[in-house]
């Protein structure tokens, strides 16, 4: 069991966290739980329900959305410092993607429950995750942006279309 | 003159599940690329273009004009674009496409098929939806439920595919550790050796012996074990024409396992880079696979004949020895409308790489009472020979199966 000082310590390096004071970070790293996973384990899968977002700590997870029956598209790995999940967490829609372990990881859980007694109890805490979050939202955009340019452009070279001169 | 690097190829990250395994998973980088070699293009069927010849009368250069007759819009393209046109059926794949185009001209210009197929597809002359006509005939009758369960459970099968593209050191190490004695003298006399004493087995266990009454009560279970020890074989057939390979100099692209069109299970190996070598090497790599059928059929007859007389164990060798001969002979046999190693070797050795279509195609025109031009008497005597002579042959084939049937059921 890692101590609320070590989550802290680490939390210090994620960029969700970087505008929050120390005794917040101490505050916050009590509240969260820890979760392990072994190599190959699998988290949740895309549909499944659930309301908690996950910070990685240690090791890395693939983020992967099926394409047909056994075949699923990588869409991003997450590594120490990223996070995912928090879609469900704020909508409450099913999960959009299949989280797996790549290596054996460590990941820290943030529940409903938690984020909202964050809102409560320090908003001034909250207010810089939810800044750091929106920051961090839109490079994922960004990134998904690219994804699907890349994914046209392999379409239209795998296919040999010409749309240049039609 | 500037050095501009050559645009990045687009790559996808896939993930893909072992079956039956949640943990298990492997990740595959797929390049644009190696689609792209995967794709089967497809003309638009024939009542939607027409195709004219035209001859200049300076150089006498052959040129055709491709009228697309639903946008009309209208393509000029030169001989050898005719031939890649002539090739895209939707079933065979570019890779297939430009191996015919070496076959037949003996050179490759890697820029020709895909400048072809941008000036097809902007003249709306291609479709992008090739399958089997099996596939094609199931889907048109989706409707009925028994039909798109086939559908479903073929789609299932189709996508098993086990297979790998790291073969080339696996195949190098065989080659090392014994493989290459497979292409010596020694190996070519063994094996003509073996021939000679499998047949003579093989007609003393057909005078002497009463094989069939082996199987006794479970006839239809040991004819399946038969079969399934024979797919095993299938294997040992690919793993030769990949020691050819190696043999030759050459690289093995992939080797794995899947169910053709959806149900015929079968191992295959790459060997398209075996077209870089001699014809003698081409010629070699497809004799030395089916070789295997021909000596285990011969082993599996000599064991029958040492078996006791009746029992199971001579019934199973005996099947299995003619299961082996007759695959050797539909595999190296070029007149059966099935394109094997036989006739690849044939289509190799007379440079025509679409005999079979070419010919079936000039033969139904014929039949239609409409001949379609071709190139000499001689020609057209080839393509009529080659649908003769394949019509008496998998006519004369049944026949032979019916006969060892009812022979050994009376």
């Amino acid at each position: 069991m890692t101590s609320a000082t070590e989550i802290a310590t680490f939390l210090k390096t994620v960029r969700l966290f970087s505008e929050f004071a120390d005794a917040e970070l101490l505050a916050f790293a009590t509240r969260l739980d820890e979760r392990t996973l072994k190599k190959g384990q699998i988290l949740f899968r895309e549909a499944d329900h659930g309301d908690e977002m996950f910070v990685v700590r240690v090791g890395t997870v693939i983020i992967s959305k099926v394409v047909s029956g056994r075949v699923e598209q990588v869409l991003a790995r997450a590594m120490p410092g990223d996070f995912f999940g928090e879609m469900s967490l704020f909508d409450r829609s099913p999960r959009s993607a299949t989280i797996q372990a790549d290596t054996d990881v460590a990941l820290l859980v943030l529940d409903r429950d938690n984020l909202n007694l964050l809102i409560d109890v320090d908003p001034r805490a909250a207010a810089a995750f939810f800044q750091s979050l929106v920051s961090v939202f839109i490079e994922r955009l960004r990134a998904s942006g690219e994804l699907v340019a890349e994914i046209t452009r392999w379409g239209l070279e795998a296919t040999g279309l010409d749309m240049e001169s039609r | 003159m500037t050095d501009t690097a050559p645009p990045r190829r687009a790559k996808l990250e896939l993930l893909v599940r072992h079956d039956g395994d949640d943990s298990g998973f492997d990740i595959r980088l797929i390049g644009s690329a190696a689609a792209w070699v995967k794709m089967r293009p497809q003309r638009v069927p024939a009542e939607h273009f027409e195709l004219a010849e035209v001859t200049s009368r300076v150089d006498r250069q052959r040129s055709f004009i491709l009228k697309n007759t639903q946008t009309e819009r209208f393509l000029i393209v030169s001989e050898s674009e005719r031939f890649l046109w002539d090739q895209m059926d939707g079933r065979a794949s570019v890779q297939d496409i430009a191996t015919a185009y070496v076959l037949r001209f003996g050179q490759f210009d890697f820029e020709l098929i895909p400048g072809l197929i941008k000036k097809l597809q902007r003249a709306q002359l291609l479709t992008l939806t090739p399958a089997s006509r099996l596939r094609y005939a199931l889907a048109r009758h989706r409707k009925r439920r028994l039909l798109r369960t086939a559908e479903t459970a073929l789609t299932a099968l189709e996508r098993i595919n086990i297979s790998s593209r790291r073969v080339q050191p696996v195949f190098r190490r065989l080659y090392r550790w014994g493989g290459l004695m497979l292409f010596t003298p020694a190996a070519a006399v063994v094996c003509m050796l073996l021939a000679v004493v499998g047949l003579v087995a093989g007609v003393r266990l057909w005078r002497e012996s009463d094989v069939a009454a082996g199987f006794g009560a479970h006839p239809l279970l040991a004819i399946l074990i038969v079969k399934l020890l024979f797919i095993l074989t299938l294997a040992a057939h690919q793993v030769v024409h990949g020691l050819a390979l190696v043999h030759y100099g050459r690289r093995v692209r992939e080797f794995g396992f899947t169910f053709l069109h959806g149900f015929v299970p079968t191992f295959y190996v790459d060997v398209t880079d075996i077209f870089m070598a001699s014809r003698r090497a081409r010629v070699v790599t497809a004799v030395s696979g089916t070789l295997v059928h021909l000596v285990i059929g011969a082993l599996w007859f000599m064991i029958a004949l040492r078996a006791s007389n009746g029992g199971f164990v001579q019934a199973f060798a005996a099947a299995s020895g003619m299961l082996q001969w007759q695959a050797f002979v539909v595999a190296l046999y070029p007149f059966c409308f099935v394109e094997m190693d036989g006739y690849h070797v044939l289509v190799d050795l007379l440079g025509v790489p679409t005999l079979k279509h070419d010919a079936i195609a000039y033969v139904k025109s014929l039949v239609k009472g409409v001949p379609a031009p071709v190139g000499s008497r001689r020609q057209a005597g080839l393509l009529v020979g080659y649908v003769a002579l394949s019509v008496m042959s998998v006519v004369a084939f049944l026949a032979f199966n019916v006969w060892i049937i009812i022979h050994a059921t009376t």
